[in-house]
């Protein structure tokens, strides 16, 4: 069945109050996990272009630092933590208790800082998804990354790509104390989750 | 969504699934990870095309031709009718297929990828004439027209002309 342009906008208002409830658990772990200082919330629910990514989420073309968690299975999809270098460096810096890293190549310990960091927002994701959809969902570890943005996105884009020309993901920002960070989570479902998602917005009293 | 690119503008980004073709002082770019930025380029005419290649196989579905390999090379061959390039004068050279979770992680596209990709230019009797394909690492591509250099760029590695 075709959607159409208003069953669209409607779908996305859903995902967008869905998504918005998850990243209220999100960001309560990651405040605990940041003694306060940090926050994260959902900047928006977005169905973009296949070939407008890139330039719609503004990725530029330098390397950033990177945690991804992967959902394998139908019910799947992929999160992704993306920071410039510096700004992983602070917040593993502040986790860590030390002055900012300064060599070149990151230690395991702020490699580790970071990737619990991801281990954490993602669960707390999967943990208010897996309440939604009713079925278990379950992560991958982290993996660290530092890379083109764009080219670690893409893989995460791979099975929304197989099945059409709009991918669906979640936008969401951090906020140190108030203060808008220029880091940001991206959350990729695959279409059965996207579809597990939207029945479960359907099915609600 | 295709594109035949004036002259005037120097850069074009080539999105996931896009194609794009042109002449010098045209540079096009991409940053690709698991999918495939493949140029073709006719020396004596000095005119390219350059496609973002995401997926193998169409297997019949729709949708904009560069997305799948098996539909980017003959619809980068038709656009390159427009400059009466035949395949035969033709050389390809391609950058990307990488597995970024490594090469144990999920979603591992990559090597169907660049496997596809050579199939099809196979089919259509082009000859790679240079790739930098494979690995872990994401690839910042340019291919220019003017001479059909394609640099390949990866974080912390040194840059690769092919």
């Amino acid at each position: 069945m075709l959607e159409t342009a208003h069953d669209n906008v409607t779908t996305l208002a859903g995902l967008q109050e869905l998504f918005a409830s998850a990243t209220h658990d999100a960001s309560a772990a990651m405040c605990r996990w940041t003694d306060g200082i940090i926050t994260v919330t959902l900047d928006e629910v977005r169905q973009i272009a296949l070939e407008e990514v890139a330039a719609t989420l503004a990725l530029g073309d330098d390397p950033m630092t990177m945690v991804v968690m992967t959902l394998d299975g139908e019910l799947g999809g992929s999160i992704t933590l993306m920071f410039d270098d510096l700004g992983g460096r602070q917040l593993a810096a502040s986790l860590l208790g030390r002055a900012v890293g300064t060599e070149p190549e990151w230690s395991e310990l702020e490699k580790s800082a970071l990737m619990e960091t991801g281990n954490i927002l993602g669960c707390a994701y999967v943990n208010a998804l897996t309440r939604l959809v009713g079925m278990d969902l379950r992560p991958s570890a982290p993996y660290f990354i530092q890379d083109f943005g764009a080219s670690v996105l893409q893989q995460a884009l791979m099975t929304q790509a197989a099945a059409g020309d709009n991918l669906l993901l979640c936008d969401v920002g951090f906020h140190r104390q108030g203060e808008k960070l220029d880091w940001r989570v991206v959350f990729v479902p695959t279409p059965g989750l996207q579809a597990s998602l939207q029945r479960s917005l359907h099915s609600a009293p | 969504m295709i594109t035949t690119t004036s002259t005037k503008t120097l850069d074009t980004l080539v999105g996931m699934g896009q194609i794009a073709a042109g002449g010098p002082p045209q540079k096009m770019k991409a940053v690709v990870g698991s999918c495939i930025a493949l140029s073709l380029y006719h020396s004596r005419l000095n005119r390219g095309v350059m496609a973002h290649v995401v997926l193998p196989d169409s297997a019949g579905r729709g949708g904009a031709p560069g997305k799948f390999a098996d539909t980017a090379v003959p619809q980068m061959l038709e656009l390159l009718k427009e400059f009466s390039a035949t395949a035969s004068c033709l050389t390809a050279k391609l950058a990307g297929g990488a597995n970024m979770f490594g090469s144990s992680g999920p979603l591992q596209i990559g090597d169907a990828n660049v496997e596809a990709v050579a199939h099809a230019l196979r089919a259509a009797g082009i000859r790679i004439t240079a790739q930098d394909v494979g690995g872990n690492r994401g690839r910042r591509v340019t291919f220019e027209c003017e001479g059909g250099a394609m640099i390949v760029e990866s974080a912390g590695q040194p840059t690769k002309t092919l």
